[in-house]
């Protein structure tokens, strides 16, 4: 090539790729853009941590600020993933450490993070400033503690459902008096008290605050005093929301909340006292976000607040909301993009609370940007879900869970089979999809015909034979995760479409009629899958070839076999060396 | 050993990553096992030529019992005498599924599935289905709902949300704030399901050992059903009724524990909390081996000999 950018040119074109597809895409064109973009890649995303390994990682990207890594699939926040499976960050931190010591960031989603690791990190990263750990386990108060104590740049601590061991809560008053760069602190999934005085402190040193979450032991009496050393706030999220009713309490709460111009989310509210909801009234109008999802108190109450939040675009809640309170969601809420609505009582048959599918079909009608939907609810029917999608032909991501596995259509026990079809008839943009009640092969063959977008697919008690899931591994030309539970599906359509396997990101099988033979066959074949078998019957090597296994998951992969595997993991088809055993 | 691999069909017009627009009909060479004898790896392969043609009913080969040769052992021939003394491996292997309790009796061999576009199920569940029918905490994961949005504290507290008025133990609460705070805590550490306790189970007479989750059951009751759904088949609802309890000493087995001691002890007779912190594992016991345990347990045991002579 006579002519070509200086590459400074190129790297600066470049640094306005920010996504990684872009730059995945850009690095493929040439060798010099290839080499180019890899020196200059700050920000790397691995969405299946043993889809590669540390050492592939930092060989091609030497200069990284940022690393996202996600680990155990997505079954696992339903118990389905045995612990010690695996996702263990430690390796990858040790080799960030020794190679890496500019890094800035890290964020993990359902990785095994040990106190450790934490403490290599607030060691090893002199500027290190935004850490995320979100269903995370593994650590306990003392690794906080040391992120606390050694991380001098620290902005962001967000620890979103983590497990963590709490020794106890003296690690906040681990941030040194010099510490005031504080700009987010998510605290919420710890249930030990935090000194609420470190907590005062920090939270007057910090100037740039600007979301404060707190756990459920900060006390209603005293957030006031916090939002007052924090009006720039823009997402708070409170302690329990229960005091005694003392008017100079909530006088003081309702003031301080005026005072927060800025606030957008509001979140928290465990054991809601509904006398005091109308202390967030003044800020109602200002939220884009509202999470409701512990405030255990009947629809009138949560009516009083939502009616307020004319801007919201983002509800969480309980099923205590009922089919009313959504119907004022639907007039209310007309910038509304995801609703999300949790089962109160999930493990009741009977119905609880007066939530339908009304009320979805309400919220469909009424809110026009609706995007995203997460809904629990006991029954459903093939009319109301298209109604829905006739409605909502703009959802990006539909997840309706009825609780009661196979229920039919309550109306004309007939299967969802239509209800379902249509929703991915008429949502061409639909890239996530999460289906229950009884659904037959039927529901897969309007999948694999229609959801051209779709990237990722949950199953359960679903369909009656292979060509399901036939269907979907055929059809579905984006897809990159399939989970699956409970489904009738075998050997035929998984090797019959082995080789989609390598276009997706993964595939998890469990409770299904897989067998050890064709895990070993899919393994021995297909170099770049490892075909996990997740077993922990004993004995396995008695069974038979055609036994089918607890679970599978399947993820292609450029790094190999795992090392960390507990004993009931095996990876099928290739010895330790990963040479393929055709035994 | 012979072994063809046509994992991937052959012909470029059907491939299966693309889009087959409906009607195609597709080559597709898959892989069937079949046990001729017990040998570990002999495997068959043999080309399956299926059309998928969409809207009509019928499914093309494809839909060969693979459900068969693992449910009932329709291929299986050679292998049952050697599997464990149990009874055949098929009684692991099965996942009842709505589809055999069809109205429209889909119990042919072949079980060709008719795709319903009438009323076909007017049945939630059949009660020997994985799935527990009234009440879905012994299924594992359902409803799918994350540990941070289980509701824990509801069972506690007021089932009912009261509305403005403040109850007592609101108002208790708040003053006894450090209580209310261990409580959390202690909470935390009782919910069942904050983390796994699988524990193992081995039955007497079955060389194949299985784990159980503790921490998604929540009384004894609740733990026997699991454990006959996993080792004691149940092919229909009259048989559910007729079958024999591990608890109440109707079966040929007893369900047995061994604790923190290494003793071993018959389930049942402590509370449920106190039973979850002492076991270390379970054992379905011949009734004929139960002489070790509490003497009440072998009277009834002796009364039951009795009875049947």
């Amino acid at each position: 090539m006579t002519y070509s950018f200086p590459e400074e040119v190129l790297e600066h074109v470049f640094s306005f790729l920010t996504s990684q597809n872009d730059r995945n895409a850009a690095s493929l064109v040439c060798r010099t853009w290839y080499e180019m973009e890899r020196w200059c890649r700050k920000r790397i995303f691995v969405g299946n941590c043993y889809a590669v390994n540390p050492r592939v990682l930092i060989r091609r990207f030497p200069e990284v600020k940022a690393v996202e890594l996600k680990g155990k699939p997505h079954f696992a926040d339903f118990n389905l993933v045995p612990e010690g499976w695996g996702g263990f960050v430690y390796p990858w931190i040790v080799e960030f450490a020794r190679v890496y010591p500019w890094l800035e960031e890290i964020r993990l989603k359902r990785m095994v993070v040990t106190d450790e690791c934490l403490e290599i990190v607030s060691k090893a990263f002199r500027n290190f400033k935004v850490l995320i750990l979100s269903s995370c386990e593994g650590f306990s108060t003392d690794g906080l503690a040391a992120v606390a104590a050694n991380c001098r740049n620290l902005r962001v601590l967000d620890l979103r459902e983590c497990e963590v061991e709490e020794l106890s809560g003296h690690w906040l008053s681990h941030f040194p008096d010099s510490f005031t760069s504080l700009e987010s602190l998510n605290i919420a999934c710890l249930s030990l008290e935090v000194s609420f005085s470190a907590l005062e402190r920090l939270v007057s040193r910090s100037p740039n605050l600007k979301t404060l979450r707190l756990n459920r032991t900060v006390p209603l009496e005293k957030i006031s005093k916090l939002l007052q050393r924090a009006p720039q706030l823009a997402d708070f999220g409170t302690g329990a929301y229960s005091a005694e009713i003392r008017p100079d309490v909530y006088s003081s709460l309702q003031e301080a909340f005026s005072g927060c111009k800025k606030l957008k989310s509001l979140s928290g509210f465990w054991d809601v006292v509904p006398a005091y909801l109308p202390a967030v009234f003044p800020v109602c109008s200002q939220l884009t976000y509202l999470n409701l999802s512990y405030a255990t108190t009947q629809s009138p109450d949560l009516i009083k607040v939502i009616s307020q939040c004319h801007n919201l675009q983002r509800l969480v809640v309980l099923d205590y909301i009922e089919d009313m309170g959504l119907d004022t969601v639907a007039v209310t809420c007309k910038d509304l993009r995801e609703l999300v609505v949790f089962p109160s009582d999930p493990f009741v048959a009977d119905a609880n609370v007066l939530l339908t599918e009304e009320g979805l079909v309400s919220v469909s009608q009424g809110c026009s940007k609706l995007q995203s939907v997460l809904y629990f609810c006991r029954q459903m029917s093939n009319s109301a879900l298209i109604s829905i999608s006739k409605n909502r032909p703009n959802l990006t991501c539909f997840r309706l869970c009825i609780l009661e596995p196979r229920a039919p259509d309550y109306l004309t026990f007939e299967p969802l089979d239509v209800g379902f079809g249509s929703i991915v008839e008429n949502c061409k943009e639909l890239t996530r999809l999460s289906m229950s009640g009884l659904l037959t092969d039927r529901v897969f063959e309007y999948i694999g015909k229609h959801a051209k977008k779709l990237d990722m697919l949950s199953v359960a008690f679903a369909g009656d034979s292979d060509l399901g899931l036939h269907h979907v591994l055929s059809g579905c030309e984006s897809l990159r995760k399939l989970e699956i539970r409970d489904c009738p599906f075998g050997d035929k359509a998984l090797l019959a479409n082995a080789s989609k396997l390598l276009t997706m990101r993964s595939l998890w099988m469990s409770s299904c009629f897989v067998s050890f033979g064709a895990c070993k066959l899919l393994g021995q074949k297909m170099p770049g899958l490892n075909v996990e078998v997740i077993d922990e019957r004993e004995n396995l090597n008695l069974l038979p070839e055609n036994a089918p296994v607890e679970k599978v998951y399947i993820y292609r992969t450029v790094s190999g076999q795992r090392l960390d595997m507990p004993d009931f993991v095996r990876i099928m088809g290739k010895d330790k060396n990963g040479v393929y055993n055709l035994l | 050993m012979d072994v063809t691999l046509g994992l991937l069909p052959d012909s470029p017009a059907g491939d299966d990553g693309g889009g087959v627009p409906s009607g195609v009909s597709t080559t597709v060479k898959s892989i069937l096992t079949k046990e001729d004898n017990n040998k570990n790896n002999m495997v068959m392969c043999s080309e399956v030529s299926s059309s998928y043609p969409v809207g009509d009913q019928h499914l093309g080969d494809l839909e060969l019992g693979l459900g068969l040769s693992i449910g009932g052992g329709g291929g299986g021939g050679g292998l049952k005498g050697k599997v464990v003394a149990g009874g055949g491996w098929s009684q692991y292997a099965r996942i009842l599924t709505a589809k055999d309790f069809k109205q429209n009796s889909c119990s042919s061999s072949s079980c060709s599935v008719s795709i319903p576009n009438s009323a076909t199920s007017g049945f939630k569940r059949s009660a020997t289905d994985s799935v527990s029918p009234t009440n879905g905490n012994s299924v594992v994961g359902w409803p799918p709902v994350s540990k941070a949005h289980r509701m824990p504290s509801l069972a506690n507290e007021n089932k009912s949300p009261t509305g403005n008025r403040i109850s007592v133990t609101e108002q208790n609460k708040s003053k006894n704030r450090t209580a209310v705070i261990n409580d959390y805590s202690n909470e935390k550490a009782r919910i069942s399901d904050k983390k796994y306790h699988s524990v193992k189970v081995n039955m007497d007479g079955s060389l194949i050992g299985r784990k159980v989750d503790l921490n998604a059951h929540t009384s004894y009751e609740m733990l026997a059903q699991t454990l006959e759904e996993m080792f004691f088949r149940r092919r229909s609802s009259t048989e559910a009724a007729k079958s024999s309890r591990l608890l109440d000493g109707t079966s040929e087995f007893v369900l047995t524990y061994e604790d923190k001691d290494g003793d071993c002890m018959l389930v049942g007779d402590v509370p449920w909390q106190m039973f979850l912190s002492s076991v270390k594992r379970l054992r379905i016991m011949k009734n004929s081996e139960s002489n070790e345990l509490a003497p009440r347990f072998q009277e009834n045991n002796e009364r039951r000999r009795t009875d049947v002579v």
